[in-house]
């Protein structure tokens, strides 16, 4: 039996997405941020530092979503959504899995700064204003990465699309996507996988995005 | 050839680091921390404009975490990296993306404290939730080390070593390792090594040029 522990639309929707794709079954286990569900002695055992996801799989448990998604590919080579030790795209797909991390965490400041903070006041207007700078550097990197090919890698979809799935919904309420063409069809090419649309209906309801954009603060 | 582009106190040593470790010949190309990693002339080696990139055998390779798998399973004799399929290679790849948590908030401390010039720009309580989920991180190493393991994984120093040793060697900065006596002498151990003392940056090159910074007040 797998079993995520999950909070809707956060990094963990990488592994719940990935599962999908592999057509394995799992159990999901809820979490929300605010609740103090996370900072459980039960789930802190699972996910040391208190963070999703958490797996448990092949009587193992696990934390780190990138550690994650990389077991999954490797322990279940049939399903083809790793690039193997010595494949021509090895080094592409690893670039990939990191580059993902890369642009959450800007993701996460931005979170941080203009959503979690009980008062918007206590946020730095230059930290956003910096943040999104560089959100939107990582989105010109991956419209540029995409150039023609129907996924990040040239020969199909991979964990590394999987390792994107959070960050390309979250980013749009920091920066606009009508800029990025290629990006905003690859978002829609993802959004037609039918294991993205049933990852999405497991996925629960996000409760911390209230507005559909937070723009840069004035000052 | 192998060339990395490096700047001191930054995910870059890690990469430097474990080169050393391997002990395979490289060049080092050395950057200052500002605007310049933006230059059309650096976007070539890195799309991102960030350190570290590595050229290497007429590829380029960004992002510390993927280079650091690529390089170990290039050199997999050196035992430092633990290859698919093999008993240790769940909690190395944890280890290995852990190490980028923890950098994450390193590098969020460091945008507030360093790179903004002015005080009055930062955010205090958000240096103080950084900070805070700094300790996080470390009370989960804490308890990772705490049947007495000499290094990460129980097989022997590892990359999860370096990877992790060099995020924490950030994040000194900002959290101290007070309370947490397993990892202090984890640390302690793993800094002693050669291969780290050559990691580190000349005299005046450093970044942080405070030893500490207090949670800003302010």
């Amino acid at each position: 039996m797998i079993r995520l522990h999950h909070v809707p639309f956060s990094r963990s929707f990488r592994v719940l997405w990935l599962l999908q794709e592999m057509g394995l079954e799992c159990e999901v286990v809820e979490y929300q941020i605010r609740d103090g569900s996370l900072r459980t002695k039960e789930f802190v055992s699972i996910s040391p530092a208190g963070r999703v996801p958490g797996l448990e799989v092949d009587g193992l448990r696990m934390f780190e979503s990138g550690a994650i998604l990389e077991y999954l590919c490797e322990t279940r080579p049939e399903h083809g959504l790793g690039r193997a030790v010595g494949h021509i795209e090895r080094p592409r797909y690893l670039e990939l899995m990191g580059f993902a991390e890369t642009m959450a965490a800007l993701v996460e400041q931005l979170n941080l700064n203009h959503v979690f903070l009980r008062d918007p006041a206590m946020a730095s207007p230059i930290v956003i204003k910096l943040n999104t700078a560089r959100l939107t550097g990582t989105l010109n990197a991956m419209e540029e990465m995409l150039g023609d090919q129907d996924y990040l890698l040239p020969s199909g979809f991979s964990a590394a699309d999987a390792m994107m799935g959070f960050n390309l919904f979250a980013a749009p309420y920091y920066v606009k996507l009508d800029p990025f063409p290629k990006l905003q069809s690859y978002v829609a090419r993802l959004e037609s996988r039918p294991a993205y649309q049933a990852a999405r209906a497991r996925d629960g309801a996000q409760d911390f995005y209230t507005k559909s954009f937070y723009p840069v603060p004035a000052n | 050839m192998i060339r990395l582009h490096h700047c001191p106190q930054t995910r870059s040593m890690r990469t430097l680091w474990l080169l050393i470790e391997l002990g395979v010949t490289f060049e080092v190309v050395e950057h200052a921390f500002g605007k310049n990693l933006r230059s059309s002339e650096y976007l070539r080696v890195s799309l991102s404009g960030r350190v570290p990139a590595l050229e290497i055998d007429g590829d380029r390779m960004i992002e510390t975490g993927a280079i650091t798998e690529y390089l170990c399973e290039m050199y997999p004799n050196t035992g430092l990296g633990r290859l698919p399929g093999t008993r240790e290679r769940r909690d190395w790849l944890i280890w290995v993306h852990f190490a980028e948590t923890i950098s994450q908030h390193a590098a969020a401390l460091t945008q507030q404290h360093v790179a903004l010039y002015d005080p009055a720009m930062r955010s205090p309580i958000v240096t103080k939730l950084e900070a805070a989920r700094i300790g996080k991180c470390f009370g989960a190493l804490e308890a990772a080390l705490s049947d007495g393991r000499e290094y990460l994984l129980t097989g022997g120093f590892s990359a999860a070593d370096i990877s992790v040793g060099q995020a924490v060697y950030m994040a000194r900065y900002f959290a101290r390792l007070d309370g947490f006596d397993r990892l202090a002498e984890w640390y302690a151990r793993i800094t002693a090594r050669p291969g780290f003392k050559e990691a580190l940056p000349e005299r005046g090159t450093e970044l942080y040029k405070q030893d500490f910074y207090e949670v800003w007040e302010g």
